[in-house]
């Protein structure tokens, strides 16, 4: 229920010198610690985040290589002398490194199309909530607009038809090259655009509610007392934005964003799955996820490879912005 | 009330005039046209040939200019010359290219004018070929890759009666769940039942459909089957054949104890999904009400504990829960794309999943067009229903 927090002020009351204080971070800090789920949540996300960095150095094998073992040898299987610590899949590659690969696409998707939709997010609602007028009026024609179309069919048709024929969106070459180097992509064939058209597809679609929230906050801030003073101090426009109104209206963003990195986490999941996002060969968790469960009534073991990677990084996000809420804004608590 | 209702009517057919044109467009520009895939398929065994380009191209109007395409694709119109008192006009109006190049025109009348179209189509040919009903009046044309040359409308209501029974019933269920679950959660605040419910929900909104719907299916299917307990179909909408249950006895393919054995699954993961999302809404939704001063009067006049929640609380509290039913509209036409692709349930959403897999456009389109619209009618039927719970509310 962030959308109805009033935001916390920064304590303007004189600190005594020499007494003892907590800044705000220190307190958020200290209350996030106490929220045990979102404690270990953290963890959880650091070992699969800390494993996908490290991807080339632990993965025993090759991304690509097929036929290493039988098809689906189960996990702890030993062939040719090399283990295979999560077995193989239906055409023999090894599933944990895989899995490592996998995590690295998929977690750097969430953060490129979370953080970039937040940041857009925020600007124009910023914008929008500040200056009113002609800029808000445009900025809620399109928010009305995206709020009363069946956003996830549009999505799919829209991924759909950029991801099979991702040359039609021009992307420069710096990007496919960093995107490339970052997820460890070749750059022969479309993996790269693949990648980034999923990126641009989950930004577009995922900016409003971020614009929103942003906006119903500085609308609240902008009217306060401080924001009078300030301006009658003669601050600028640009000033009274980015060291007032922004930070006065963080804590919901702050937990919004956790959320939004969860939700494309899935969105990009179930595009995979479906066939209609990322596909074989390169690996990300909803793909590898539909290979196994069109195998499941055979080997019923596969899909929890990695079915379980896809909820304990979707649970973790989840905790993660509850343990926030409850740390930032007490009131909110559920 | 009636000015408000015009204004959001007006608004829907401009939504609807802006989606038709961004989805004409998207299925103009989209790959896989039949075009290309009738080139690519000439192209490896031999060339193309000219004659068959033209005919499709006249069998899908590609040959039509782009204004002339849309009208027809969303009226159905113009279907040859415009005649007024028996006399033709607009008869010799170009509206299309058949074959580039260049081409000369000898009008009855001596005049001869130049174009730069080898084989120009005029308004007056259009009277010959064949023409849909265009998209207002539900035709969306034929299917291109799925089941060829089959109208799309068809395809679309071979599937809808799955996909209603199965939101129909999952929404049931989550709603009569979700408003005693809520309720309780909300009065028992803290209490034991209160954190097992907020658990359980956190729970059910933070893991995809997708994970619970694979994970049902390898529990309550394939693991229940292999130790001997009455297990539940991994998938489909009917058996092929007789299937033989521990405990429950034979069930015979496409009888009504199938298709309800194959529903449970289904329907229990979108319950649990949903349910999760309502039970949230509704309890925060309570527990704001319950703080209100007139819950604080009731009490205090002495009206009876369970009297103040279900009359004085609840009614307050459902207000905001009918925004929320708003956006069931559409899903119950849509469907549950995951869920359905999951359980290889042969409904709207898979059906959907399927033509984009398949780069069927029409289909696809199809889907889009019709959520877009029932999910503007359902914004419009949510407001109209906020004035009637909520007197407080006006329409202006």
């Amino acid at each position: 229920m962030a959308t109805t927090s009033v935001p916390l002020t920064k304590p303007t009351a004189p600190v005594l010198a020499g007494a003892r204080s907590e800044s705000q971070w220190a307190i958020v800090l200290r209350r996030f610690r106490k929220h045990r789920m979102a404690m270990i949540s953290l963890g959880a996300l650091m070992v699969v985040f800390l494993a996908s960095l490290l991807a080339p150095v632990l993965a025993p094998f090759p991304r690509d290589a097929t036929g290493l073992a039988p098809r689906f040898s189960p996990p702890l299987t030993a062939y040719n002398g090399q283990m295979h610590w999560l077995g193989t899949d239906h055409v023999g590659r090894d599933f944990f490194t895989r899995l490592l690969y996998a995590a690295r696409i998929t977690l750097s998707i969430s953060f490129f199309a979370a953080t970039l939709a937040t940041l857009i997010g925020m600007t124009l609602g910023a914008l929008a909530g500040y200056f009113r007028g002609l800029v808000d009026s445009i900025v809620m024609r399109i928010l009305e607009f995206m709020a009363s179309i069946p956003d996830f069919p549009i999505l799919l048709i829209v991924t759909s038809i950029l991801a099979s024929r991702p040359e039609s969106l021009p992307i420069p070459r710096f990007v496919l090259d960093a995107m490339g180097a970052l997820m460890l992509l070749s750059p022969v064939g479309n993996e790269r655009a693949q990648v980034v058209v999923i990126i641009v597809v989950l930004t577009a679609f995922g900016w409003i509610s971020a614009a929103r929230l942003m906006r119903g906050m500085v609308l609240s801030v902008r009217e306060r007392d401080f924001i009078e003073a300030t301006r009658a101090l003669g601050a600028s426009n640009a000033r009274i934005i980015l060291r007032h109104v922004v930070p006065n209206a963080f804590p919901p963003l702050v937990v919004s964003y956790t959320l939004s990195l969860a939700g494309a986490l899935t969105a990009e999941t179930a595009l995979s799955f479906l066939g209609i996002g990322i596909t074989d060969p390169t690996p990300t968790w909803g793909n590898m996820l539909q290979f196994a469960t069109n195998f499941m009534l055979t080997d019923p073991w596969v899909p929890l490879i990695p079915g379980l990677p896809v909820v304990i990084a979707s649970l973790a996000f989840n905790f993660i912005g509850d343990g926030l809420r409850d740390a930032l804004d007490p009131r909110l608590k559920m | 009330m009636a000015n408000y209702l015009v204004r959001r009517f007006i608004l829907v057919f401009v939504m609807a005039f802006v989606v038709s044109l961004a989805s004409f467009v998207l299925l103009y520009s989209a790959p896989g046209g039949p075009l290309e895939q009738l080139v690519a398929l000439q192209s490896t065994t031999r060339r193309p040939d000219p004659d068959e380009i033209e005919r499709i191209m006249k069998r899908y109007d590609l040959d039509l200019n782009l204004f002339v395409r849309y009208l027809r694709w969303l009226t159905g119109h113009p279907r040859g010359p415009i005649v007024i008192g028996g006399q033709e006009v607009f008869g010799d109006l170009q509206v299309g290219c058949l074959k580039e190049g260049q081409a000369r025109l000898v009008y009855p009348d001596g005049r001869v004018v130049e174009i730069n179209c080898a084989k120009p189509v005029f308004l007056r040919d259009l009277a010959e070929r064949p023409t849909g009903n265009g998209v207002i009046r539900l035709d969306f044309g034929r299917s291109q890759q799925l089941a060829r040359e089959q109208p799309v409308i068809e395809l679309i209501e071979s599937r809808l009666g799955n996909t209603l029974l199965l939101m129909g019933l999952s929404t049931f269920f989550a709603i009569a769940l979700s408003i005693p679950i809520g309720i309780y959660s909300a009065v028992k605040q803290y209490s034991r039942f209160d954190y097992f419910f907020t658990t359980l929900t956190f729970f059910g909104s933070g893991m995809p459909t997708l994970f619970t719907g694979v994970m049902g299916i390898l529990v309550f299917a394939l693991l229940f089957q292999r130790l001997g307990l009455p297990y539940l179909p991994a998938g489909l909408v009917e058996s092929n054949r007789d299937a033989v249950v521990p405990l429950l006895g034979t069930i015979k393919a496409g009888s009504f104890a199938d298709r309800l054995w194959h529903l449970i699954l289904p329907v229990a993961v979108l319950t649990f999904f949903n349910l999760a999302g309502w039970t949230r809404f509704i309890r925060s939704s309570m527990l704001e009400v319950l703080r209100q001063d007139y819950v604080r009067t009731a009490r205090a006049k002495g009206v009876v504990e369970r009297l103040v929640i279900l009359k004085h609380a609840l009614r307050n509290a459902l207000i905001p829960f009918v925004t929320l039913l708003a956006g069931v509209l559409p899903t119950l036409f849509g469907g549950a794309i995951i869920t359905e692709s999951v359980f290889n349930w042969s409904g709207i959403g898979r059906l959907f999943i399927n033509a984009l897999v398949a780069s069927d456009y029409p289909v696809a389109i199809a889907y889009v067009l019709i959520s877009t619209f029932l999910t503007l009618i359902g914004f419009i039927l949510s407001d109209v229903l906020y004035t009637v719970v909520d007197p407080r509310i006006r329409l202006s």
